[in-house]
């Protein structure tokens, strides 16, 4: 093992400007939460209080990801994976059914799924840290990077959690463009992907997942449903206007018209009450957070690093993404919490470990 | 092997993406990023008042808030009519967490099957989940308090106020008063319902329609801020509703109540029969005022109050009798006998006949080939005008009737105010019949014969008459010759007693005859009631004068029910019992007629007592309010005060001449 003396050199190099990204973004989530909760939404103030103590702990899981150097990871890196593969087996064997999926253990407090991002992640990290993305040319090289993405995706959707099981996709696919492969070879994997809509939309969806999806191509379809919800939305953001009408003070949010507005409609609420311009500097503080997190992909010293650092944004601009296009009425509601916004513990303890794993890769960027 | 991480470097050494291509990723960053913005610009900027407008609707709603219908009082400020504050309970589907429970609660405090309850309320999907459905309008104290200690327990369960109507003595005076109902359809695109919503009530017959504008009132209205379960949360504004006005009728109560009791039989010959069928009407000749109107069979209208159910609507709209009709001004009968009085007034008016003039009577009068008898078979011998009406002579008439011709007979009939509507201010009322040639001719095709005036002089025939109608006729013999309209509203206050609109008597014409000759037909009304074998003989009331007329008509041809015993005749070729009277004789302050439909019987034995009845209780009530006058005029009027007063003081300044403040108080 290294010393303490490298440590200590890390640690003068912490990256500030992305923890304080972090905060900011957390911080705004939690005032946002305070006046969801206001509303008397189900839980009450305590889900507040809730978030706080999450937070806490979520700082700790941060440190602790932080103090070990992340070559250790690099070199754990299919052990990680292959124990968070264990445990999504585990859950399939022994959960309960909760909501339609069987993807939580620990009688809801914990999904597996979550974790098995970032083995996938780590375990990609490592392989493509060994086989350069650059030297990478023919399609066929894919293959085990292929087995890496497919084995969780697979276990996800087995479990029934249909979001999840498209994010860890997306993740995965997030390092396509970093490949050299031609054309045709894309093509190749968009016909393979068109086919594994269609099996997933036959085999992998249940008949809800299908009308609401149905419903968000033509919400008239079911306007009291998940067009109900979306529409809910839609009026909570475009009321907001310019300035917003205020914080505590959207009616869409304060009479609970928004659907789930503590976890995946947080951003309908902060639309509502803050407006275009509160809207936007919560996406740019996002945005910000994502090139962040790119700039020290190209700042790492090694291709794990690289590679580990753009699987994570990946892994935040993902759920991002789908839930900000499902708030904004763009994409069908698929309950994905918008990471270190919305309220939840279970989803913010693997984005703390994701930004753990991303201020490690910064911090120790002069190390060797 | 001082570096375990050597083999994982990259050869490249950071500066710049040439290794790692990350401008795919950034260019997708801000695609992604670019667009929400896109998209929260259309949202809130483009779309944003109109998504405001559609957060409001979703948030605000207004709420009616029902406006209390006015009260209908009687003359004395007795109330008939009222609306009360009702308490009923419904079900918001969308709250409803535990329906085998709630129902099962609900059947128990209603008494009704949990099943039915579930199926009324249902599993609405769309917006009406969050709207109550309404289980009863009207609950008990016992249910209201059930229902109050276990809302909290039932979740969706809510109790709801709301006014109801109530009218305080049931079938009295039913069909006059009318009855309420929701709005129809058809009924909101009517200019008279401008303004209305549906769902609203309104009246639907009698006095509640003629008078909904008055008694309507205005809604008010709450705006409301409700949750996505439409719970109120906060109340933005509200207009108080405006309680509909208050209606003093021309109606007394108690004569109202003598005339209901009128109906009542009890002839031990006929146990079955409960309640006459037909209709009474009690006037004051001097300015119109309905003081009594009865129809009979009558029905409860407190059933139409919460919304008539189906059931009890069929029934009654159904029943061969048609209780909801009233009789009193859209019954017509052939007037029989009470038409001589008018055949009287015309012969004198035409100088056919005088007082003098002697008519002998042997039982029948020949016209051509055909013989008409007298009711009186061995015929009543020489009599003069008088002694005919008194002894209700037919063939006096038919020589009368035969010298005027039925143009004559039809024009004074008309004179009295037959043959058309009277103009009462109650919806539904008919014009009855005045046969003439000319009428036969259009609608029957066929020329008049001769021995048709005949059949009309003594009221038969084509005759027919509203007792309404027949009530104005003899209200213009007592008057001297003023034929009224008859006055069902004395005031419309408002809903706090202050007066809006005093109605004033209005008269369709004056002066139709010589009250001399309205005076001799009147000596022989007299006659009618007073003399001892006179027909109307038990029309008497100790110590009143009153002139009368009875008459009895036959609905079928004799041969039909010639052979039968009168308790064999079916009830519909029973004949009408008539009577038409006016006391007192030298100043007549009250005319009744009864009618008693297929009564079987003669009106001197059947209709004369039902108008002693009303008759009795005027004059027994008037006698015992001589000496609270004063206290009956401030009663009537407790709002305007200085009026009160003032009447009260011309009364004690006038030496106590009681009639004259009641007078006084009556027509303003």
């Amino acid at each position: 093992m290294n010393g303490l003396r490298v440590e200590r050199t890390s640690l003068q190099h912490f990256d500030w400007v992305l923890a304080g990204l972090v905060v900011v973004l957390a911080v705004m989530g939690l005032v946002n939460l305070v006046s969801a909760a206001a509303s008397g939404v189900e839980g009450g103030s305590d889900i507040v209080g809730r978030q706080t103590t999450a937070m806490a702990l979520a700082a700790f899981v941060i440190a602790v990801v932080v103090l070990i150097d992340y070559r250790h990871y690099d070199r754990f890196a299919y052990v990680l994976y292959g124990g968070t593969i264990g445990l999504l087996l585990l859950t399939l064997a022994v959960a309960e059914e909760t909501r339609g999926a069987r993807a939580w253990l620990f009688s809801g407090r914990f999904q597996p799924s979550e974790v098995a991002k970032i083995g996938m992640i780590l375990a990609l990290a490592r392989w493509f840290g060994r086989n350069p993305p650059a030297s990478i040319r023919r399609l066929r090289d894919l293959f085990v990077p292929g087995v890496i993405v497919a084995i969780p995706v697979a276990l996800i959707i087995a479990q029934k959690d249909l979001g999840v099981a498209v994010l860890t996709l997306l993740i995965g696919l997030t390092l396509l463009p970093l490949v050299n492969v031609p054309l045709r070879a894309w093509l190749g994997i968009a016909a393979l992907g068109a086919a594994g809509l269609v099996v997933l939309w036959t085999y992998g969806l249940k008949p809800y997942q299908q009308e609401r999806i149905l419903g968000f191509l033509d919400p008239s379809r079911d306007p009291l449903a998940s067009g109900y919800q979306q529409t809910q939305s839609k009026i909570a953001v475009g009321s907001g206007g310019l300035f917003g009408t205020g914080w505590q003070e959207g009616t869409q949010t304060q009479l609970r018209f928004l659907p789930t507005q503590h976890t995946d409609f947080a951003f309908s609420v902060l639309a509502e009450e803050w407006g275009f311009v509160g809207s936007v500097a919560v996406l740019a503080v996002y945005a910000a957070l994502l090139f962040w997190g790119l700039l020290i992909a190209r700042n790492s010293k090694d291709g794990f690093g690289a590679v580990l650092a753009i699987g994570l944004v990946g892994m935040l601009l993902w759920p991002a993404t789908i839930n900000v296009a499902m708030v904004l009425g763009l994409a069908p509601v698929i309950g994905v919490p918008l990471p270190l916004f919305s309220y939840g513990g279970s989803a913010l303890l693997s984005t703390a470990i994701a930004i753990g794993l991303l201020l490690n890769v910064s911090m120790r960027r002069y190390v060797f | 092997m001082n570096d375990p991480f050597g083999d994982a470097r990259l050869s490249n050494t950071g500066d710049g993406p040439g290794e790692i291509r990350l401008w795919p990723v950034v260019l997708l960053i801000l695609a992604i990023f670019g667009l929400f913005v896109g998209r929260l610009f259309q949202l809130q900027i483009l779309e944003g008042e109109a998504l405001l407008g559609r957060s409001r609707i979703n948030s605000v709603r207004q709420v009616q808030l029902e406006a209390q219908r006015g009260a209908i009082v009687d003359r004395e400020g007795r109330t008939i009519a009222a609306s009360r504050p009702a308490y009923g309970v419904g079900v918001v589907p969308n709250d409803v967490r535990n329906p085998w429970r709630t129902y099962s609660v609900l059947g128990a405090i209603l008494e009704r099957d949990p099943r039915e309850l579930a199926s009324a309320v249902g599993q609405p999907r769309d917006r009406t989940r969050f709207q109550p459905v309404s289980l009863s309008k009207d609950l008990g104290l016992e249910a209201r308090a059930k229902v109050a200690a276990h809302r909290y327990a039932l979740p969706g369960v809510e109790l709801q106020q709301k006014p109801l109507r109530e009218y305080v003595f049931g079938p009295l005076a039913a069909q006059m008063l009318g009855t309420i109902g929701e709005i129809a359809a058809g009924e909101l695109e009517q200019p008279r319902f401008e303004g209305y919503r549906s769902g609203e009530i309104v009246g639907k017959t009698g006095i509640e329609a003629s008078e909904e504008g008055h008694l309507r009132g205005r809604a008010g209205g709450v705006n409301m801020v409700v949750d996505v379960a439409g719970r109120e949360i906060e109340e933005l504004d509200r207009v108080e509703p405006t309680p509909g006005g208050r209606l003093v009728l021309a109606l007394d109560l108690d004569l109202q109540q003598a005339a209901e009791d009128a109906f009542v039989v009890e002839d031990p010959a006929q146990p079955d029969l409960e309640r006459r069928m037909g209709a009474l009407v009690a006037l004051d000749p001097r300015n119109g005022d309905v003081l009594a109107m009865v129809s009979s069979p009558a029905f409860d209208p407190n059933a139409f109050a919460g919304g008539v159910d189906h059931e009890t609507w069929r029934s009654l709209n159904q029943d061969e009798w048609r209780p909801l009709r009233n009789r009193a001004i859209a019954g017509v009968y052939p007037p029989g006998s009470t038409y001589k009085a008018i055949v009287a007034a015309a012969g004198l008016a035409e100088g056919v006949i005088d007082s003098t003039t002697i008519v002998p009577c042997y039982g029948s009068f020949r016209l051509g080939r055909r013989t008409y008898r007298c009711w009186k078979r061995g015929g009543h011998g020489p009599v003069d005008l008088e002694r005919a009406i008194a002894g209700s002579c037919d063939v006096y008439f038919y020589e009368l009737g035969n010298k005027l011709g039925v143009e004559k007979l039809a024009h004074y009939a008309r004179l009295f105010g037959l043959g058309h509507a009277t103009g009462v201010a109650l919806r539904g009322e008919v014009d009855g019949l005045v046969p003439t040639p000319e009428w036969k001719l259009r609608v029957r095709g066929e020329r008049w014969v001769d021995g048709e005036t005949i059949s009309l002089s003594i009221g038969q025939g084509a005759n027919l008459t509203t007792p309404i109608q027949l009530a104005v006729a003899y209200a213009t013999i007592a008057n001297g010759g003023r034929v009224i309209v008859p006055r069902i509203v004395l005031r419309r206050e408002t809903w706090d007693g202050r007066v809006v609109e005093e109605i004033a008597p209005e008269f369709r014409a004056e002066n139709v005859i010589s009250p001399a000759i309205l005076q001799l037909v009147t000596n022989g009304l007299r006659r009618v009631v007073m003399e001892a074998d006179g027909t109307g003989r038990r029309a008497r009331v100790p110590g009143i004068e009153v002139a009368g007329k009875s008459g009895t008509t036959q609905v079928v041809s004799l041969d039909l029910v010639e052979n039968l015993e009168p308790e064999e005749i079916p009830l519909r070729y029973r004949d009408h019992a008539l009577f038409a009277a006016f006391a007192p004789v030298e100043s007549p302050e009250i005319v009744v007629v009864a009618v008693g439909e297929h009564a079987g019987g003669g009106g001197g034995a059947i209709a004369a007592p039902m108008v002693q009845k009303v008759l009795a209780r005027y004059f027994e009530k008037k006698e015992q309010q001589v000496p609270t006058q004063v206290a009956t005029i401030a009663m009537a009027e407790p709002v305007d005060r200085t009026r009160a007063r003032a009447t009260t003081r011309v009364v004690g300044a006038s030496g106590g001449t009681a009639t004259r403040g009641f007078d006084a108080g009556a027509l303003p």
